[in-house]
């Protein structure tokens, strides 16, 4: 998973970063202003914005306006140090999908940006189940017919990715534009290794095969 | 001492009332006294006149008389008979009424009227003189003879009268004053009740409801008007400040939630998980930076909020009288390093001393706030001009940088709290957006006014003007409130 995170105050935007790497794996840009925020945004394919309000250059407010009117939905988790009604109430109806207010704790941070990815790709549990293939984002462990199975932290967010997109299609740029930051393309060969790790890992042991290739397109987590 | 005015009302219509009831009294006894007196006088001189129409001439033709009893009116009080004596003038005594005093003389001459006591009655008598002999028949030859009668009657029921009436006008009086205080009770408690009402309705104030609704009972009340009017602007400056100090509260929350979140987020992460000493050395450092950022913040809000009570008067001090000129060129040496390491001069222009009563730490706090806005606001090589000098009856503080000006949307800001044009800059420049309104605030707080001219790519002209004290006047200065 990758995250945009939009913050003018260098440490704080430092630290959500480091956590959201450390904690979940996440790949994390950051901008430091609401222009190159936007800039991103519109460029990079990310699972979640995180979005602070007073920026300098480009407003928070209207970052998130021209976001969704160029027809982005990527989910905007809000990172404000207002809290008065009225002005949770003109972000959500910005467009804004949660809101988090100053001075927040990392770990109910880390979390609303789990619930806002699993939503963002349509599932509600924090726990995915393809087949026997079980995932729990919370504590990021894996399991294959009731049996733990170990994987390195790239190996589990390949697998996150694919899991929290079953039966379609993901091709071998969109993994490496979720799963790395910025300077993505250095790492163009990696994600073969990564699959063919998994499907020792996975798909050895079982009878059924749940990772697919798909020739000239990419890879498949079904049945 | 406490007091209500309802008594004090009561007890001066009481005390306007019994000296009424006490003047009505006097009044009453003095005339029932002297009417009374009248009555009983002309009643005198008519049982006088009787007792003289009873003397008559001897057949005789000499002009001898005498008296005929046979026909002496009634005494005026039965229970103390009349007196009266009858005198000629040719032979003295020609009656005396049977209880004339035997041991007590009258006197023939005198006052026409007196007043004796008999034991213990009171008397009133008339003395009447030349009183002719009615009795003269046509053609009798002899000169007339003229008497002296003595009436008198006794005054006891005319004091008994009097007694009565007073008694009578002293329980009316009393009547009356009760009823009197029982009207004015009433009178005052309705008198009294819009300033109930204004009572009420000032305790429906609060801070979510400034408004002071008067009902027409109220308003209508001439006296009422003073106070009802001067709580109402008390109402309005209180208002004022309340929000002031609220809309102040809620910047401060804001502007403290940021530099709380860095801190806290720093130190979560740190805890995250086990960290090398590197990592913990670093982030502690970063934390005590953040603390002290914090810190310097509270200083200037906790600056700002004394400088603006000075505005609104709450604080006044006894001010020492300083010169104008050493305060700018003490600010001017203070921002000298900062000038150095931007590359930029300082210049000063004097006019003269110019004194004025205000804190020296306050004044420099403020043209140090504007030669350090100017300083990092003024390109390489340029130079910021200070110049000190009077303009009509104010003393006038400008500084000028050649910077890059003000955008007009920012420009009716600049004096706002926490008002920065960029933020981003802002903080590399430390700045809170506090020290325009800081300075703002002491500003006015000595009376003055600060303004800001600029255009964008032309630089920026702050102008502070102070009223100068004349010698003369150098008691103590208040703040303007």
């Amino acid at each position: 998973m990758r995250v945009l995170i939009i913050e003018d105050e260098p440490r704080l935007a430092e630290n959500m970063a480091r956590s959201l790497r450390e904690s979940a794996g996440y790949a994390v840009d950051s901008a430091p202003d609401g222009q190159e925020g936007l800039f991103l945004a519109q460029n990079n394919a990310y699972d979640l914005v995180l979005l602070d309000l007073m920026l300098p250059k480009l407003d928070g407010m209207q970052v998130l306006a021209k976001l969704r009117e160029a027809g982005h939905d990527t989910p905007v988790l809000v990172v404000t140090a207002r809290d008065e009604k009225e002005s949770v109430v003109a972000l959500l109806n910005a467009g804004a999908d949660d809101y988090i207010t100053k001075p927040f704790d990392l770990g109910e941070l880390l979390a609303r940006a789990k619930a806002l990815i699993r939503r963002g790709k349509g599932r509600g549990s924090p726990v995915l189940t393809i087949s026997d293939l079980e995932l729990n984002t919370v504590n990021q462990t894996v399991r294959r017919g009731g049996r733990n199975i170990a994987l390195t932290a790239m190996e589990y967010r390949v697998l996150e990715y694919l899991a929290h997109r079953p039966q379609a299609v993901i091709s071998k740029t969109e993994l490496l534009e979720h799963l790395y930051d910025y300077n993505w393309e250095k790492f163009s060969n990696v994600i073969e290794v990564y699959i063919s790790g998994l499907r020792r890992k996975l798909d050895d042991r079982s009878a059924k095969q749940l990772i697919h290739t798909i020739r000239g397109q990419g890879y498949i987590l079904q049945e | 001492m406490r007091h209500s005015i309802k008594e004090r009302l009561i007890s001066t219509v009481v005390m306007a009332q019994l000296i009424l009831a006490l003047g009505l009294l006097v009044t009453v006894v003095f005339y029932t006294s002297r009417s009374l007196r009248s009555t009983l006088d002309s009643n005198i001189q008519a049982r006088a006149m009787s007792v003289a129409a009873l003397v008559r001439y001897t057949e005789d033709a000499t002009g001898e008389v005498y008296f005929d009893d046979s026909l002496i009116p009634p005494s005026v009080d039965p229970a103390h008979p009349d007196l009266f004596a009858v005198y000629t003038e040719r032979s003295g005594l020609l009656t005396k009424s049977a209880n004339w005093p035997t041991t007590f003389d009258i006197p023939v001459s005198g006052e026409t009227h007196w007043n004796f006591y008999l034991n213990g009655v009171p008397y009133r008598g008339l003395r009447a003189f030349h009183v002719p002999v009615l009795d003269r028949e046509e053609g009798m030859k002899f000169r007339p003879q003229t008497l002296t009668v003595i009436y008198a009657a006794p005054e006891i029921h005319l004091k008994s009268q009097v007694r009565d009436s007073a008694v009578f006008i002293t329980l009316a009086s009393m009547l009356f004053l009760l009823l009197t205080v029982l009207l004015s009770l009433w009178g005052i408690r309705r008198g009294l009740s819009p300033l109930r009402d204004l009572a009420t309705q000032a305790a429906l104030v609060s801070a979510n409801q400034w408004r002071l609704d008067l009902p027409e009972s109220v308003q209508n009340v001439d006296e009422l008007r003073p106070v009802s009017q001067s709580m109402t602007q008390m109402l309005g400056r209180l208002q004022r400040s309340f929000e002031q100090q609220r809309e102040f509260l809620g910047n401060a929350a804001h502007e403290l939630k940021t530099p709380v979140a860095v801190l806290k987020s720093t130190l979560q992460s740190l805890l995250q998980r086990p960290r090398t000493s590197d990592e913990y050395r670093v982030g502690l450092e970063h934390s005590l930076e953040d603390t002290e950022r914090l810190e310097k913040l509270l200083q200037w809000m906790l600056r700002l909020a004394r400088a603006e009570q000075w505005a609104q008067g709450a604080l006044r001090r006894d001010l020492p009288l300083i010169e104008l000129t050493a305060t700018c060129e003490e600010a001017a040496e203070r921002m000298r390093n900062l000038a150095e390491s931007h590359h930029t001069n300082i210049q000063i222009a004097k006019n003269g001393p110019i004194p004025l009563r205000a804190d020296p730490e306050d004044l420099q706090l403020v043209w140090t706030n504007m030669i350090e806005n100017a300083v990092r606001h003024s390109p390489e090589g340029s130079t910021v001009e200070v110049s000190v000098g009077r303009a009509g009856a104010a003393a006038q503080v400008v500084v000028t940088d050649h910077g890059e000006g003000i955008s007009a949307s920012d420009l009716p800001h600049v004096f706002d709290r926490f008002y920065r044009g960029d933020r981003s800059r802002a903080r590399a420049t430390g700045g809170f957006g506090l020290g325009l309104a800081i300075s703002k605030a002491l500003i006015e707080a000595y009376g003055g006014t600060i303004r800001a001219q600029s255009a964008p790519g032309e630089g920026t002209r702050m102008t502070v003007e102070l009223p100068v004290l004349s010698e003369s006047q150098n008691v103590s200065r208040q703040p303007s409130s």
